[in-house]
């Protein structure tokens, strides 16, 4: 009697409200649609296609892929066909200028040479510049110092530079600037 | 030696009949666990209709956790159904470090919660019916005797500011005050799921619960 009204008294808790919610539970017939609803979207998850940007990316990845393989092949042809041709015609004004300076050193090389054996006064009236010239005129014997590293600087500064390409011609024709490149 | 040999086998008996006795919970967990992945790992190597072994044993229990996190029986329909699907997609990659019905369980909540969020608006409630056994329970013999009113009146007002308080709640602490009061897990269960400490799970579950009983005080006491 005495739990009888130790149970009646009994207060009612935030647990025991939310346990009643065990018993909120759908029927039978609810889990029937809900197992043929669940095997019917299985299926469709087996067999479904890609998300549409899936399939976008995809195809797009593919053509590119194909496009830098033909992109490379070009560029390979080209650098194997195409580029000898090119040099061999020399049609540009930087490749006739470089052209032009490796061919006429070698002969000139052998010419300067030449002179130098000789050590002419005539050869120095050629140079413009007049600190080379006063020391080859002044002692011809040693003609190695003459071309030390000073008068290698001069002659790059005149002449040389990457922009002076229409000098070259003039300067290279004395023979011995080629031989200061050197 | 034999006799070494004999005390150690009778020591190891014991002490495996000692924890059978003291954690036969833990024990049973881990035998439902083990056949969980004897059933995982048929699925694994192709056995597809093994799944539905599992879709069958813990559909209820997921059901009833995304319902009680929507209050909606057609979202928790849906839900419960995307969270098997998102579960057999993955099942392939299900490596059996937690047990199947924790990672289940981290999967529908982890649905159910992005749902949430996405959903901007309340949606209309759907309740599902409660059972007699709670009409005829002793809780509800004193709700009815303090209250005054008819049973089915009164279940069905209870009903509603249940789910009213619960959806009132943050997402995180409903799913702990679900988990624990409605789905009966415990502490470290749930924060095996939620991947949190237990003392988070108990502090959050302490702040829930007191927010309910603010929200739930006509039916205290």
């Amino acid at each position: 009697m005495s739990n009888h009204t130790h149970d009646s008294q009994k207060e009612v808790k935030v647990e025991d409200l939310l346990r009643m919610k065990r018993s909120e539970r759908p029927d039978e017939a609810f889990w029937g649609q809900f197992d043929q609803e669940l095997h019917q979207r299985m299926l469709q998850t087996l067999v479904k296609k890609d998300p549409v940007h899936l399939q976008i990316w995809r195809t797009l990845s593919g053509r590119f892929t194909q496009s830098v393989g033909v992109a490379c092949a070009a560029a390979f042809l080209a650098l194997m066909v195409v580029r000898p041709a090119f040099i061999g015609t020399g049609s540009t004004s930087v490749s006739v200028a470089q052209d032009s300076v490796v061919f006429a050193e070698a002969p000139l090389v052998e010419v300067a040479m030449s002179e130098m054996d000789v050590s002419s006064l005539e050869a120095t009236r050629d140079y413009s510049l007049e600190g080379i010239s006063a020391e080859i005129e002044s002692n011809d014997a040693s003609f190695t110092r003459d071309f030390g590293m000073e008068g290698f600087q001069l002659a790059m500064d005149a002449d040389y530079s990457s922009d002076a390409a229409s000098s070259r011609p003039s300067f290279g024709s004395t023979g011995v600037a080629t031989t200061l490149v050197y | 030696m034999h006799n070494k040999c004999f005390y150690f086998v009778t020591i190891m008996a014991t002490s495996e009949s000692v924890t059978k006795t003291i954690f036969p919970a833990q024990e049973a967990e881990v035998s439902q666990r083990d056949l969980d992945w004897a059933v995982v790992q048929k699925v694994q190597s192709g056995n597809v209709g093994a799944y539905d072994q599992l879709v069958q044993k813990y559909r209820e229990q997921i059901f009833s956790v995304v319902y009680n996190m929507t209050s909606n029986r057609e979202d928790a329909s849906d839900l419960t159904q995307e969270t098997f699907i998102k579960a057999f997609q993955a099942i392939a990659r299900f490596k059996g470090k937690s047990s199947f019905f924790t990672w289940v369980y981290r999967i529908a909540i982890n649905t159910t919660m992005t749902f949430l969020k996405k959903r901007s608006r309340r949606r209309f409630i759907s309740y599902e019916n409660i059972d007699e056994e709670v009409s005829n329970s002793e809780i509800f013999e004193r709700l009815t005797a303090k209250n005054q009113t008819e049973k089915g009146a009164l279940i069905n007002e209870l009903q509603e500011k249940l789910n009213d308080a619960l959806q009132k709640l943050s997402l995180k602490h409903r799913t702990v005050v679900i988990l624990h009061e409605i789905e009966g897990l415990e502490h470290a269960e749930i924060a095996e799921i939620t991947k949190t400490s237990v003392g988070t799970v108990r502090s959050r579950l302490h702040y829930a619960k007191q927010q309910l009983q603010g929200y739930l005080k006509d039916y205290l006491g």
